[in-house]
Order: structure tokens, then sequence, then C-alpha cells
């Protein structure tokens, strides 16, 4: 990783920490705090990014939102690269038929588009966060899984731990020097780029209706809520929208910066 | 491996996949906790009346044992049954029938504008500078991440609210295609051009290029020639996802753009809990892409015959 | 023969960002004859043979540099390509890698005619027909509709050749052309220079190996640092070379020199050869009736060898003979489909990992390629204490002075603890490499051409390094390589792979001085001697 790659990426992280965690540092007021008085201000000193149709300052709105979205996508992809790791892992390191097998049921998930599975997901659970966590999780695993499996594959014929057979090193030793430290780095690539994907996924649900119900200051929510307005109150909706495509793009450039391929999602 | 022994083992994996996806499903049904009829009616909040729950125990055979269930199940989905869907009270199968072509033709055009412009971009990036390439990559970075929900509605503001030029939702006009298709194109234009960029300079820098500079090529003919097969290669190779990830994007461009088509049957089903309805959107996108899958196959085989097969 | 000169160059400089790559060099290239160019990687000559054809990409300088007669010190891109292909054309390296694999041969070679003639279509294709004839490629017509990844390997350098012919250059340059390559590959390359030569036309060739050029080659051209440092006719400079470093690149050829001699200028007095012990004890190797397959491919079928305590068997063979194949069993890597591995004595092969753990200390491993075996988060330093601890740490300081003594056999200094191998060059790798498997002690060691990526001039000092250490610890080492002159020169027993088998086995001096085979004798007759 580059030394300027590493500063923007420290910076970035602090900056999304300190908003997710302490968002009355950056903006003190209520996020929902109504004043019908004050409803469609348009961007200005008083109101950084306007006012909404209930005068609820959208800068206030947008930072507090940092918090719910990106805790969202952390669970969310938490959840699917927990699940991940486990079959992709199990797969590369089990016999051929089982390994084949895995590798089917993998594919045949993979074959419905992440939204659609997720949708499926929330046909069954009804939808609210928790469900949108769920089925953000696990509609993107089976890709994630695909990947860690080729990963861990690779690596164990690789000539590498070949040579640390040769030298005669247990399996155990093997496995806890080379093949999991070894692997860790690219999938930290891969869950960097994730979280930028699942921030997207699960914001995507709350727009359609299906994640986070709408007075709670979630970026999807606001959209969801703007869309409404579009013609009228364009700024409703374009900075929600900034903050997504902020978080995906740090997180673009972090997981490159560790050496993630675009391929990979 | 012969061309047919290919496609039979093609056709003998998708067989497979559609299969597992469809016990996938049945499996989810009968483990919702509660009665699955109810389940299929929508949930318990739906107050299903009691003709409706008997309809669907019918329907999916509930009476009987679970293997038997299940193969009167897979046999209905083999002579392309996929129920009735409860909240419009028509076959799924119809009702995928007339949305299904505006999907279609959103998503095809979508990726064919995304290859365009990701192909220009690839070529433009290639024979620029150091800032060109810094700035060009900023901006496939930038372009892959914005979410469809998102574009649209930026779009909508600039081209339709602000400047008039095209309808902010469908009229059954050329022009109101527009805006829906670059919406999804763009995203994916990003990824694509990330991939082609990446496989184009390995292409351009490689000792065959190198090679055909010696024998009196130039520049341009190298790209013509070489540059655009290396760079397609691996771009066709996702071309099963990148058509995954655009009915996903249809969803969500069909909401805002408010055209009909198989994402907003899609979403509708959702929301009134008719899983019949969703059950068979998601087979059938899961045949899509299977199908997709092995045309883009079958195109890298015409392009790099000798290619390893997976 | 009427010589009429095709290339002058003088006083050429080549740098890259101020870096001077070359510096004043002068040669010319006559009709009919052959100039070698030969120096180690980074020498400056493929930057030379680049700047000839203007693709060096380096900022060019030169008092004169005429190509048939046109003063080509300022020639714009497009005027370069009218020459290129058709008066000056180059051959690289491989096969594999300078011929597009997407593309059939055939457009390949006929791309270069499209720039330059107003020929048709179906004229084209004739010409295309004609020049792989030409390079004796069998079914030209049939071969031109294939891509290079279909074709044999001695297609695909005919093909190599034939694309660089097609616009009928006058100058011909063939840049490492047969490096790498296996011996009867080699000798078809050259026999096509040959035939170039005496068609009449200038061939440039560039080599890092002596032995390679010396029975083609009219004049020798040495370089050194971006400098030529001794230029004459082939005879003068082999024989009577009056530069230090052309007499360390003749030394550096392995064929012909005696077992044990050094090819490069060591430090350390050794043990004279006759000093060594005879065997005593068990054999440190032996195999029985190994086969192997894959599929329907037989890999390996029935090899059976001996290696002795303290002694080296060389096994040869052409790439695809099986050699890696029955290295990898040897090791344990690959299980037998049928047959046995005895390591001193003992049973090695086939069983359970676990049920060999104590034998495996007896039997190391090096590979063509190092960096592909180091773990890539490891330093020198710790991928020494990783070996030497069994694996349980990579940064136990109890072991560092036995890092420093591996580091001290191999001759590394102790100063490349703390780096990165991927910072070591090639020879430093593969020494780093021999001090790890060093580091158990092992009886046996299995090297799977380790030398063969590396120019002949650090290829000496290694192979030097592995007779030191044998001459040292009685090491025994099965020596896997395509290369004859290096079997020759490092082996008491050779055994010939062909098609999965061993087909002649014996002394090393019996092997080579009275093969029995059809095919062992073809293999010698295409090797490079000096």
């Amino acid at each position: 990783m580059s030394r300027s790659a590493k500063i923007f990426s420290a910076i970035v992280i602090l900056l999304w920490l300190v908003m997710a965690l302490a968002p009355g540092l950056l903006a003190p007021g209520d996020p929902l705090a109504i004043n019908p008085a004050q409803a469609f201000q348009k961007p200005g000193l008083a109101h950084f990014f306007g006012t909404d149709e209930s005068g609820r300052d959208i800068y206030t709105r947008v930072i507090h939102g940092a918090g719910d979205s990106l805790a969202i996508g952390l669970a969310a992809t938490a959840l699917g690269m927990g699940l991940a790791i486990v079959l992709g892992t199990v797969a590369a390191l089990s016999p051929r038929w089982l390994d084949e097998v895995i590798l089917r049921v993998l594919e045949a998930l993979y074959a419905i588009p992440s939204l659609l599975m997720a949708l499926l997901i929330i046909a069954f659970t009804g939808p609210g966060v928790g469900p949108a966590i769920v089925a953000v999780g696990l509609s993107t695993a089976p890709g994630y899984a695909r990947l860690v499996r080729s990963q861990i594959r690779s690596l164990k014929n690789s000539e590498m731990l070949e040579a640390t057979t040769v030298l005669g090193h247990s399996s155990w030793l093997k496995v806890r020097n080379h093949l999991i430290p070894n692997a860790l780095k690219p999938l930290m690539a891969l869950v960097t780029l994730g979280i930028g994907q699942a921030v997207i996924w699960a914001a995507a649900l709350s727009f359609l209706g299906l994640g986070t119900a709408p007075p709670a200051p979630e970026w999807g929510a606001m959209l969801s809520a703007g869309r409404v307005y579009l013609h009228l109150a364009w700024w409703m909706s374009l900075f929600p929208g900034l903050a997504i495509v902020a978080v995906a793009v740090s997180a673009t450039v972090i997981g490159r910066a560790l050496g993630g391929k675009v391929k990979s999602l | 491996m012969g061309t047919i022994a290919w496609a039979g083992r093609k056709i003998g994996g998708a067989l497979v996949v559609l299969w597992l996806v469809a016990t996938a499903i049945f499996i989810a049904i009968r483990l919702i906790p509660g009665d699955p009829a109810e389940a299929i009616m929508g949930g318990p909040g739906s107050q299903a009346s009691a003709e409706a729950l008997a309809a669907a125990r019918a329907e999916y055979a509930l009476d009987q044992p679970v293997f038997t269930q299940y193969l009167l199940y897979l046999g209905k989905l083999v002579t392309l049954d996929f129920g009735t869907s409860y909240s419009l009270k028509e076959p799924v199968t119809k009702v995928m029938g007339e949305v299904l072509p505006n999907t279609l033709w959103l998503s095809l055009l979508a990726l064919a504008l995304a290859w365009l412009l990701a192909l220009c971009f690839a070529a433009a990036a290639s024979n620029s500078g150091r800032f060109g390439s810094w700035l060009g990559s900023l901006l496939e970075i930038i372009a892959a991440a914005v979410p469809h929900f998102w574009l649209g509605a930026v779009l909508i503001m600039l081209f339709s609210s602000a400047l008039g030029w095209f309808p902010a939702v469908d009229n059954g006009s050329a022009q109101g295609l527009v805006l829906p298709v670059l919406t999804l194109a763009l995203p994916l234009a990003g990824f694509l051009t990330q991939l082609m960029r990446d496989s184009l300079s390995e292409a351009l820098g490689s000792q065959f290029a190198l090679a055909a500079r010696a024998r009196g090529e130039s520049r341009l003919t190298l790209f013509w020639r070489h540059g655009l097969r290396h760079a397609a290669l691996p771009a066709l190779n996702l071309t099963g996802w990148a058509f995954s990830s655009l009915l996903s994007g249809a969803v969500v461009v069909e909401a805002i753009f408010a055209r009909p088509g198989l994402g907003r049957s899609l979403l509708s089903a959702v929301l009134a809990r008719d899983i019949p309805m969703v059950t068979g959107i998601a087979l059938f996108s899961a045949l899509v892409y299977i199908v997709v899958m092995a045309l883009a196959e079958g195109l890298e085989r015409i392009i790099n015959p000798a290619g390893e097969q997976r | 023969m009427s010589e009429q000169t095709l290339i002058t160059l003088k006083d050429l400089s080549v740098s890259f960002d101020g870096a001077p790559a070359v510096k004043n060099i002068s040669l010319t290239v006559s009709a009919g004859r052959v100039l070698a160019l030969v120096g180690e990687s980074g020498s400056g000559k493929s930057v030379t043979a680049r700047s000839l054809l203007g693709l060096s990409g380096g900022q060019v300088s030169a008092s004169e540099l005429t190509i048939c007669g046109r003063d080509a010190r300022n020639l714009t891109d497009s005027d370069w390509q009218k020459i290129r292909g058709n008066t000056i054309s180059m051959i690289l390296q491989d096969a594999l890698m300078a011929l597009d694999p997407l593309r059939p041969v055939g457009r390949e070679i006929g791309d270069g005619l499209k720039e330059h003639s107003s020929l048709s279509k179906a004229q084209r294709v004739q010409r295309v027909h004609e020049v792989l004839a030409s390079v004796n490629m069998p079914d030209p017509e049939l071969r031109a509709k294939q891509r290079s990844t279909e074709l044999s390997g001695g297609m695909r350098q005919r093909a190599l050749i034939a694309q660089a012919l097609a616009g009928n250059p006058q100058v011909v340059i063939a840049d490492e052309a047969t490096t790498a390559l296996d011996s009867q590959l080699t000798a078809l390359v050259l026999a096509q220079l040959r035939a170039l030569k005496e068609q009449g036309r200038g061939v440039l060739m560039i080599s890092h190996d002596l032995a390679q050029v010396a029975h083609l080659a009219d004049e020798i051209a040495v370089m050194r640092h971006g400098e030529i440092v001794e230029s004459g006719p082939t005879a003068q400079v082999l024989n009577h070379p009056e530069h230090e470093y052309t007499r360390q690149l003749l030394q550096a050829v392995p064929s012909g020199v005696p077992r044990f001699a050094p090819l490069s200028i060591i430090s350390a007095p050794r043990p004279s050869a006759p000093e060594r012990q005879t065997p005593t004890g068990p054999l440190a190797l032996s195999a029985t009736n190994l086969s192997k397959s894959f599929g329907k491919h037989v890999a390996v079928e029935q090899v059976s060898f001996d290696l002795p305590q303290g002694k080296t068997l060389g096994l040869v063979g052409e790439s695809g003979s099986g050699k890696t194949t029955t290295a990898r069993m040897v090791l344990g890597l690959q299980k037998p489909d049928s047959g046995t591995v005895n390591l001193l004595g003992e049973r090695f092969a086939p069983l359970h990992e676990p049920q060999r753990k104590q034998l495996r200390e007896h039997m190391g491993a090096i590979y063509q390629n190092p960096l592909g075996s180091f773990d890539p988060r490891y330093s020198v330093g710790q991928l020494l204490t990783d070996a030497l601890s069994g694996g349980k740490s990579k940064r136990d300081q109890s072991y560092s002075q036995q890092v420093d003594q591996l580091l001290e056999q191999v001759q590394l200094s102790s100063k490349l603890r703390s780096r990165s191998p991927r910072e070591l060059s090639g020879g430093q790798r593969q020494r780093l490499a021999i001090a790890r498997a060093l580091a158990p002690k092992p009886s046996v060691l299995v090297l799977d051409e380790p030398v063969s990526a590396l120019d002949v001039s650090i290829q000496a000092t290694v192979l030097d390094l592995l007779d030191q250490i044998q001459l040292e610890t009685g090491t025994s080492y099965l020596f896997i390589s395509h290369d004859l002159s290096v079997i020759e020169h490092m082996s008491d027993y050779v055994a010939v792979m062909h098609q999965g088998k061993i087909i002649e086995q014996g002394a090393t001096a019996s092997i080579f001085g009275s093969p029995q085979e059809d095919y062992t004798r073809k293999l010698l007759a295409a090797m490079p001697r000096l």
C-alpha cells in the first residue's frame, strides 16, 4: 500500500467513525426535529443541505444517518462474509466430491441476482431493518464464498505450501503460518470493497420501502422520502445520495489499495 | 472438448443449477414457522380466508407427505407452471410473459451501452498520459459506486426537471427509455472499464505487442487487432454477472421511472408477500443468468477456442 | 562472398529518464553474416536491438545509424513503420508470449504484409503459406489457421520465425531466440538462423550464452554495463579472449568442463575431487517402477533409478518428458499410481504424510522459480528461521547464529536478512532457496531445473555453490534439467527421460561418450558446445 493511499484511508476511516459514533461533533442539531415553517428550504448558510418537507435539517440528518447506514452495511457484510468464509474454506479444504457439491450449490445461489435474492428473503420474512441485514448478507454470501474458495484452493496448491511440506512442517503449522495469513490479506480487501456494496444494497432496500422506515435518518430512507419531491426539492435526494457514493467510493479506493481487484465483486 | 460435448455439459450443469434453486426455494417455504399455506398466502398478517388457505393447500398438495409435495412441485416447474399469483389472481407465467419484454429490452440496451462506453473509455485511457489515466480511474470508481436509485434521481433532476430533454416517467416512447437505460448502464460501464483497462494495458505491454510493432504494425492496428480481443475477454467472462446485476438494477430503475416490468412486478409481489409470483420470478432470472452465461461462454470460445474451459 | 554492409551503427547511447542503459556502442551488420551480441541480462543488449527498430522507448543518440543505406537517426514513428518488418525485423524470445494467443498464426504472419505491400488477400495468404513452408512448417495451410497455443513447441518456434520473415527483411534480429528452449528446439532455431544467413540476410543474434552463438556467429561483441568490452571474429574472441569479462563468460559455459572444476571465479578453496569418499551404507534415494497417469495421459511409466550417497544423478529430458512429475513423486507431493520411493533404505513413498515425518528432514527441494516457493510476507531472515525451527517460529532469535551460518554457506551477505526475497536478484533468490533447503541438513536434495531461469554467468556461480556444498556436506543430488551441458558437468550418473520413460541410464561418461539409444544421440548432437 502506498504512503498516500495509507494517509487517505486513515483520514477517511476516521471521518466515518466520527460521523457514526459522535455525529453531534459535526452536527449538533436534532435530526428528527420538525419545523414546518422551515419546510423545503434551499441549501444555504442556515441549512447547508436545505430542509425536507417537515423542515428537518438535511445536513444534520445525513451526518446522523451515517451511524445507521454504516452499521447496517457492516452487519450485513459481517454476516455475508462470515458465511462465505466458512463455506468457502470448507469447500476448498474438503475432498473433491464435497467441494463439487458445495460449488454447485453456491453457483445455484449465485444465479439469482443479489437484489432479487434479497427481495425473495424479505418476501418470506417481511420488511424491516433486521430482515434487510439478513437479506443483504445472505444474498452477497454466495459470490464471496466462491472467491474465498478459489483463493484458498490456489494457496493450498501453491508451490509455497508444497515447499513447507517438503521442509516437514506439520499441517497445522502450514495452515497457521501460511494459509490463513496469506488468505487474510485479499479477504481484507474484499471485505472493504464489500462494505461499500452492502451500504448500497441496504440503502436500496430502504429506498424500496423494505428496510429502515422513513422518519429515521437513514440515507436510503431519506432518498425514498425525497423521491416524491424530486421536481420540487432536488436537495432532498442529492445529499443523502452523495453520502452513499462517498462511502462506496472510499471503500473501493481503500479496498483497491489493499490489493482488491474489481473482478471480485 | 468438442462443441457438442461442451453444449451437453452446459445444459446438464444448467439443469442441476435450476433444480438446486427450485429446491432451495421449496425448503425455504417449508422453513418459515407456522402454516406453509399461510406463508404462501402472505404470512400470518394477511388474514387469508379459510377458502383461500384451503385452495393453497390443494394447489401445493400440502396434505400430502413432504416428498410427494416436492415431486409435485418439481413436476409443475418442468411444465413451466409456477402457480397462480395471489395478488393478481392470474397465472404467474402469464404475468411474467406480459412484462418480460420491457425488462429484457431495458437490460439488453443497458448492457450494449455499457460495453460501448467501456470500450471507448478503455481505449481513450490507453492513449492518455499519467494525469488522464488517474482521472479516468477516479471516474470509473465513482461511476461504479453510484447506486442506481440515486443516479436515476439525479438524471431526472438534470435532464427532466431542469432541462426538460427527456421524460421522467415511461410514456411508451423511445425517449422514455433514454434515462432508464443510462441509469442502468453507467455503473456497469464503470466496472467494465476498470476490467478492460487492466487487460488492455497488459496486452499492449506484452511480448506479442512488441513483436507486432517490430513487424511494422502501427499503434492503431495494434489496438484493433490485438488489444480489443484481450480487453473484451475478461469482460465477456463477467457478462453473466453483469446481466444479473442489471436485473437487480431493473427492480430499482423500474420503480423510479414507473416502468412496467419484471422488477416492478417483483417489488409489488414482495410487498404483497405473493410467494408464487416471487419464486417464479427468481427461478426465471436464474434461468436467464444461466442462458446468458452459456451465450457469453460460447462467444468466448469463438474468440479463444484454445482457452481453458472452466 | 560479397559483404554488403546493411547496418552501420556508431556511438549509440540510450538512456531512460536520464539513466544511461547503453553507452557509445558501435557495430555493423553485413549481408550473409551473423553478429552475436553477448552479455548478461541488464547489460543493454536488448535495448541496443530495439533501438535498431526504433522501439527502445528511451532517449536515443548516435553519430551514425544507417539501415540499408538510409539514415535512421531522425525517423518519425510512421517512417519507422515502413522499415520494420520489410527491411529489418525481430524474433523474440518465447514463442508462446510473442505470438498473440487469440489469433491464428497465419494472420499474425500476414499482418506485416498488410502494412507494407499492396498484395491482394489471396496473394497474402499465398505468401503466408510460402513463408511457413520456407521454415519447414509441416502442413502450412492447416497450421496457418491454428493459434499458437494449439501448435507444438517446434511448430510454434517456426511460426515465430515466419512472422519475422513475411516481409522479406534484409536484417533479422534474434533477441534471446534460443533462451530457455530445450536442446532440440534450440537446434531447430539455430538451423533456421543459419538458413537466413545463407540466404544472404544479415543476422544480429542476442544471447547471454556464448555456447549458443559459438557455431553460428561470424563476429562476437561482448557487452557489459551498457558497453561493448570486446569484439572481433568468433574464433579470436573464443580462443584468445582479451577482456577479463569475456574469459569469465567462457569459463561459465559448463559443457565439457570436468566435474567439480569451477565455472566461476571462486573465492574459497575446495577439496579436490579425488578426495571424495566412496559411498558406504544404503542408497540415498532409490525409485522403483514409478508410474503416474493423469486421465488417459501417461505422464511417467515404470521409472526406476538409484542415487548413491554423496553423488549426483542427472535426470535429463525435454519439456513434457515427465521429469517434474517424477520429482514430485520422489518428494512425496504426488502419490504414484504404482511403484515406490526409498530414502536412505526406508520407504518414503507412497506413505501418508505423518508416517514419513521422521524421514522428511532428510529430503529437500529446490525449484526453478524460488520466489513462488517463499511466503511473500517473510523476510530472508524469517524464511530461514521458519525453516530452522520446523515452522514453529519465524522470529525466534536463538536461531540467529544458524541463520548467519546458512547465509554464509550460500555466500549471501548477512545484511540481506531483513530484506524481502522480492528485492533480491535471480541468483541471490536461488541461493536463498538453497540455504533454506539446507536448514534441516537433508541427505538428498531434489533440484528441479534450478538454474534454467538464470543467465549463464549467474548459473555458473550457483552450480559452483552446489558443487561446494556437496563436497562439504556429502549431500546427494537428484538434478533435473533440460540442459545437457549442465547435466554433463554436474552429474555422476545420468538418466535420460523420453515420453515418461527412462530410456537410458548409466555413468555420465558412458552416456555422453557412447550413447546407445538413437534419441540420446539426437539430444547430444543438438547440444550447443563451444
